[in-house]
């Protein structure tokens, strides 16, 4: 396996939504003119709390400052996981589930605080920049590491430091946040770069307008409905999570949708927003989840954590999530 | 409908005229001559001799981004059609009949996740296999190979993969699921293309890395690094060269040398769009950046292969330019030579275009002048001006060097017969040498002297002395001061006037030029030896011969009234009617009789008459002052001419070598100069950087005329002229015993006191000793062909430099015959005698030892020539 740190130095930010407007023109520009911007990662996750914004530092420079947002102080780094070189098609587990036992465990067992984002194309592991030597420390028995500089992946090797870095403590991990599931149904898709002007206006509207309209008419009817969507455009690719009612406006065929039509429900976690200190939640989510076998996203905000597993499996997660909160 | 489609075009596979267009449709175009009953309305003209007609067109296949043609014969129109989506649909343009492509047209293959399929390709040998290439996604394979011919089964699928076909694919007999190999887990694929070298193998450009799946062991691939992952294409010529890019940048891999590239083109400020290797010519690449209305031209014809070098090799590169508006795309025809379709960026402006090869041009070692475009091989050569071809001095050169010019070195003087006779300048510096040579002969010490050129003796003279002497047969006191002195007498033998001793006698010569029917000249030297009554008589001689000239009669008449009287009517009369006579020689006569003492300019100046005897002249007549200064001037306008005859003054000295300069400045003759410095120039002229030059450049004469005994023999006559030129023995043969040196040993070897009579073998001691090594007396090795051992008998013989000379001719012949000589190859090391082997080698290629396979004779690039001089 491979363990690509990319280039990208990103911040990490959430816009408050009384704050939005002032926000809209980088925004916009970000989103629908890629070729105007020398930014090539960008994400946007719209939450009932906030918006939280991934962004790369070129495209930092297009949003303005405000009193309405607030930056997470650190910056961070993307790692992504590769199968590399030689082994090339056992099917294994999908996404977070995947590297929850490979990467985000050791690194819990680190006290190394991640933030995670999932996407159609790939799962992105963020870690702080200046966590990284003890990250490649901690990663560097299981993975081939390579550092992607100017677009070329070169290998890099573990500095050998040990010197200072504390001994893991293999404590078992409780889930100690609440949880809370949602009762909609949501849709992690793509479509082609190419057609994204065509559907530029509608993706506009569901971004910055939907938010008050729909929870007025929702939230009556269903007060477990949550207001939920995150577009990004990271190295060219478009990835859009939304739920099934949101996608039911779009064109025909303008959606990739898998062959098996698949659907997730999503896991809620937090009850007081999380802060980017505290470590292990990740893991604590994901383990369970890989011991099951059961796919999954993963998105972090800046206040709360989502993850989202197939609808089917919704309630068996929940329950082994609460019998693992309660059995410690 | 697709938005900011860019076009592209493919040619058939099959059918050599017909293309198609895709941009949000798919156009099928026939290509042909434009013009004749066939022009029909709808033609467009793609160039001023061919024209296009769109033969069908197909829309049915939306969200278009990428396209790939059936490489197989039948069906013949069927192409893949990879979508935004990333299903794969098989449609045909045109009608088919064919039923198998009736069962395949409209057969879509649909990945498990939908995602943009970037590019398609054919296997070229298992045409039922089609690859796919995809974007990435998360849990899905980016590289998809579809068997076309598989069938759905819904039921297999359905349990497992839970497969929820939305309404568009109804039909579902026509949707396959299952790929045959999915490869790329979590990963892009940008590009895609079968290996030519094997077909099971796939090259894809992945994101951030080449990487070369085998379908017989899909768990492992090969892969480099690399950000050069775009459009990857195999030369269609070298089936381990190809070419990927990534922005503006090509990159040429080696695939047997896979870690990096072998090299990459200069970087374009556009990012490319797309590169081609051209089918009908090796090495050829061409390229397309955005916006441009130019395809650039890559020339790797000449391309070393990369192993082992690590040099960037050279690569010509060139732009066309096709049509005046910007390139949407271009394909290759993939038979007719150098020729492309091209199509605009918009509005389907569509051009035929042939690359117009270089030229390459190249004069033959003779007279004809060849050039190279494309296939074709041009021929020049001047046709019926034989004259002008036999003015030509290589021409002249090459038929000189056949009948051996330069090479009589004993008889120097004959050189110029062998050179054909005509040209007085070869003859007179070929006299000087004669003369010369003579000189040595006599007075070996005075050779520094010799050599150095009248100019060089006339200004050391000294002692002159002044005689008034008598009109000889006359009592008359001629008024012409006559001037003498040791040096003026060497000069005059230099031009041949006397012979030897110290008597100024010009007798001998005058014969000699009565013998060559030379009347005028020779009475013109009587003349000037103040003998008139001599010149008269080889006047009448000259008049009275076979086929004389009777006017000779009437110039002795009026030679015989000769008066020295200041203003007779004779003087007058002969000072200006001798200027309407044609013979030079006959002019300087009246000149020199009726001009002023000292004042010898009508004769000296004569420029028709030879230099040697106005020399010779102004040597007998000019004053110590007045001898310098002419022989200066003169020298100075030889050697401005670059005339031979003035070799004469400056002799082979620094100065000759300026008149020997200007002389090949003006023809060109590198023999003549090469072989005159070699004859008679002491070392450090030799030396001179334009010296060596004229030789270097007459050896690769030869050796291109293929004149290889020529070149020989004058390597060996100069190297006893200038040992210095020899080179040193670079090849010895050792004993595989002793490991000593199997020649020259005899000698050297101070332990073999005792001749080898002493062991026995003195019946024939030559014939024992040739095949033993003389160091240790075990056999030589043996002849791969007769099995005797080899050895020849001169490489026993101690040669020396001095022995070398004592040595005869015919033994030293006979001693190394070349038949007997050691050849070997040096790629597998058998050999034996050279004349065995020749004589094998005439009729085969590989080597005469059984067990080896060895083409010696092909290694070797000049073994299949032959010398065009026969020796």
């Amino acid at each position: 396996m491979e363990l690509h740190i990319l280039e990208h130095s990103l911040k990490v930010a959430s816009i408050e939504k009384e704050g939005i407007q002032i926000c809209t023109h980088g925004l916009i520009k970000l989103a629908f003119l890629a070729s105007k911007t020398r930014c090539k990662f960008f994400s946007l996750t719209e939450t009932p709390e906030d918006y939280t914004i991934i962004v790369d530092e070129e495209g930092f420079k297009e949003l303005p400052q405000s009193e309405h947002i607030s930056v997470a102080d650190a910056t961070w780094l993307a790692l992504n996981v590769v199968p590399g070189g030689g082994n090339a098609s056992n099917s294994q587990p999908i996404g977070v589930t995947k590297i929850a036992k490979s990467v985000i465990a050791p690194l819990a067992d680190h006290n190394i605080s991640v933030f995670m984002l999932s996407t159609y194309q790939t799962d992105f592991i963020l870690v702080r920049e200046r966590d990284l030597p003890m990250v490649m420390h901690t990663l560097s028995s299981e993975f081939t590491l390579l550092r992607v500089v100017n677009g070329e992946t070169v290998a890099v090797h573990d500095l050998g430091v040990t010197n200072g870095f504390v001994k893991p403590k293999l404590a078992p991990r409780p889930v100690i946040h609440p949880l809370s599931s949602p009762s909609n149904m949501f849709c992690v898709t793509s479509l082609d770069p190419d057609t994204l002007p065509s559907v530029a206006t509608l993706l506009m509207d569901v971004m910055f307008y939907s938010g008050g309209l729909k929870e007025a008419g929702a939230s009556s009817e269903d007060s477990s409905h949550i207001r939920f969507f995150s577009f990004s455009l990271i190295e060219g690719y478009i990835s859009l999570v939304m739920d099934e009612q949101t996608t039911q406006r779009f064109p025909n065929n303008v959606l990739f949708t898998s062959a098996s039509g698949e659907l997730w429900k999503m896991v809620r976690i937090g009850g007081q927003p999380l802060g980017f200190d505290e470590c292990g939640i990740v893991a604590q989510i994901s383990e369970p989840l890989a011991t099951a076998d059961i796919p999954a996203y993963y998105i972090s905000t800046f206040k709360f954590d989502h993850a989202l597993v197939p609808e089917e499996n919704i309630q068996s997660v929940i329950g082994a999530l609460r019998t693992k909160s309660t059995a410690e | 409908i697709m938005s900011g489609s860019k076009p592209d075009i493919l040619w058939s596979p099959h059918h050599p005229d017909r293309y198609v267009i895709c941009d949000s449709e798919l156009g099928l175009y026939r290509i042909g001559p434009t013009g004749g009953s066939e022009t029909k309305a709808g033609a467009l003209p793609l160039s001023e001799e061919t024209a296009a007609t769109l033969l069908a067109i197909n829309s049915d296949t939306p969200y278009m981004k990428c396209v790939a043609w059936y490489p197989k014969h039948e069906p013949e129109c069927l192409l893949a059609v990879g979508q935004a989506n990333g299903r794969v649909v098989l449609t045909s343009l045109g009608q088919s009949h064919n039923t198998a492509c009736k069962e395949l047209v409209g057969k879509e293959f649909v990945p498990k996740h939908a995602r943009q399929c970037n590019t398609l390709a054919w296997n070229p040998v298992d045409s039922n296999l089609l690859a796919a290439g995809l974007d990435k996604h998360r849990a899905d394979f980016s590289v998809l190979i579809w068997d076309i011919s598989s069938k759905f089964s819904p039921e297999a699928s359905v349990a497992s993969e839970k497969i929820r076909l939305s309404s568009v694919d109804l039909d579902s007999s026509t949707v396959v699921t299952k790929p045959l190999y999915e490869l790329g887990q979590n990963d892009a694929c940008l590009s895609l293309c079968w290996l030519l070298r094997d077909p099971k193998l796939l090259l894809a450009g992945m994101h951030r890395n080449l990487a070369i799946f085998d379908l017989r062991n899909t768990s492992q691939k090969t892969f480099v690094n690399t950000k050069a992952v775009q459009g990857v294409t195999v030369d269609p010529h070298v089936h381990d060269r190809v070419a990927s890019f990534f922005e503006g940048q090509v990159a040429i891999w080696d695939l047997r040398k896979f870690e990096k590239p072998v090299l990459t083109l200069t970087e374009q400020p556009k990012p490319l769009t797309k590169v081609a290797w051209c089918p009908t010519r090796n090495g050829l690449l061409a390229t397309l950046t955005r916006d441009s209305n130019i395809i650039r031209l890559y020339d790797m014809q000449h391309t070393p292969t990369p192993i082992g070098d690590e040099t960037e090799p050279t690569i010509i590169e060139r732009s066309v330019q096709p049509c005046e508006s910007q390139i949407g795309s271009f394909a290759w025809h993939p038979s007719s030579q150098n020729r492309m379709v091209v199509v605009s960026a918009a509005n389907r402006v569509m051009t035929d275009f042939t690359v117009f090869e270089r030229i390459s041009l190249a004069w033959s070692s003779t007279t004809s002048l060849m050039w190279a475009c494309g296939r074709h091989l041009y021929d020049c050569s001047e046709d019926g001006a034989e004259g002008a071809i036999e003015k030509d001095i290589a021409t002249k050169m090459r038929q000189r060097a056949q009948s051996r010019y330069g090479h009589d070195t004993v008889q120097v003087w004959r050189n110029h017969l062998l050179a054909g006779g005509k040209d007085s300048q070869l003859k007179s510096s070929h006299m000087k040498q004669c003369a010369e040579d003579m000189e040595l002969k006599l007075q070996g010490n005075k050779q520094a002297v010799v050599y150095s050129g009248i100019k060089n003796i006339v200004k050391t003279s000294s002692g002159t002395t002044e005689s008034r002497r008598c009109w000889s047969g006359s009592d008359r006191q001629s008024d012409v001061p006559r001037y003498h002195s040791e040096e003026r007498c060497l000069a005059l033998r230099l031009c041949g006037w006397i012979s030897r001793g110290p008597d100024i006698d010009v007798e001998i010569f005058l014969r000699s030029l009565e013998h060559e029917r030379e009347w005028e000249r020779a009475a013109a030297v009587a003349l000037f030896n103040l003998d008139i009554r001599r010149a008269i008589q080889i006047l009448n001689k000259g008049a009275t011969a076979d086929k004389g000239d009777l006017n000779l009669n009437v110039v002795a008449m009026a030679l015989s009234g000769y008066t020295d009287e200041k203003s007779s009517l004779w003087r007058e009369m002969c000072s200006s009617l001798r200027l309407q006579l044609k013979n030079p020689y006959l002019c300087v006569m009246f000149a020199f009789l009726t001009s002023e003492t000292g004042a010898y300019d009508g004769v000296l100046f004569e420029s028709s008459v030879a230099v040697r005897d106005r020399v010779a002249f102004a040597c007998m007549f000019l004053s110590d002052a007045q001898l310098p200064r002419y022989i200066d001037k003169l020298t100075n306008e030889m050697k401005e001419a670059g005339n031979l005859e003035g070799i004469l003054l400056t002799g082979l000295t620094k100065d000759g070598v300026d008149l020997m300069e200007s002389y090949v400045d003006r023809t060109g003759d590198v023999q003549t100069a090469s072989f005159c410095m070699l004859k008679g120039s002491p070392g450090d002229v030799l030396k001179d950087p334009r010296v060596q030059c004229w030789i270097e450049n007459y050896r690769n004469l030869l050796d291109a005329w293929r004149f290889w005994h020529k070149r020989a023999e004058f390597d060996i006559h100069r190297g006893k002229l200038d040992p210095s030129s020899k080179p040193l023995a670079q090849v010895f043969v050792s004993c595989n015993f002793c490991g000593k040196s199997i020649s020259y040993s005899c000698s050297a070897m101070p332990h073999q006191g005792r001749g080898f009579s002493q062991y026995g073998v003195s019946g024939s001691p030559t014939k024992s000793k040739v095949t033993s090594c003389p160091g240790c007396r075990k056999p030589l090795p043996r002849c791969a062909l007769c099995l005797m051992n080899m050895g020849t008998p001169v490489s026993n013989c101690p040669v020396t430099g001095k022995s070398e000379e004592k040595v005869d001719l015919t033994r030293e012949n006979k001693l190394a015959q070349f038949n007997n000589w050691f050849t070997w190859c040096h790629n597998c090391r058998h050999g034996g005698h050279a004349g065995h082997m020749l004589s094998w080698f005439r009729d085969h290629t590989e080597c005469p030892v059984s067990a080896c396979t060895c083409k010696c004779m092909q290694l070797d690039t000049t073994g299949n020539l032959v010398p065009s001089d026969s020796s």
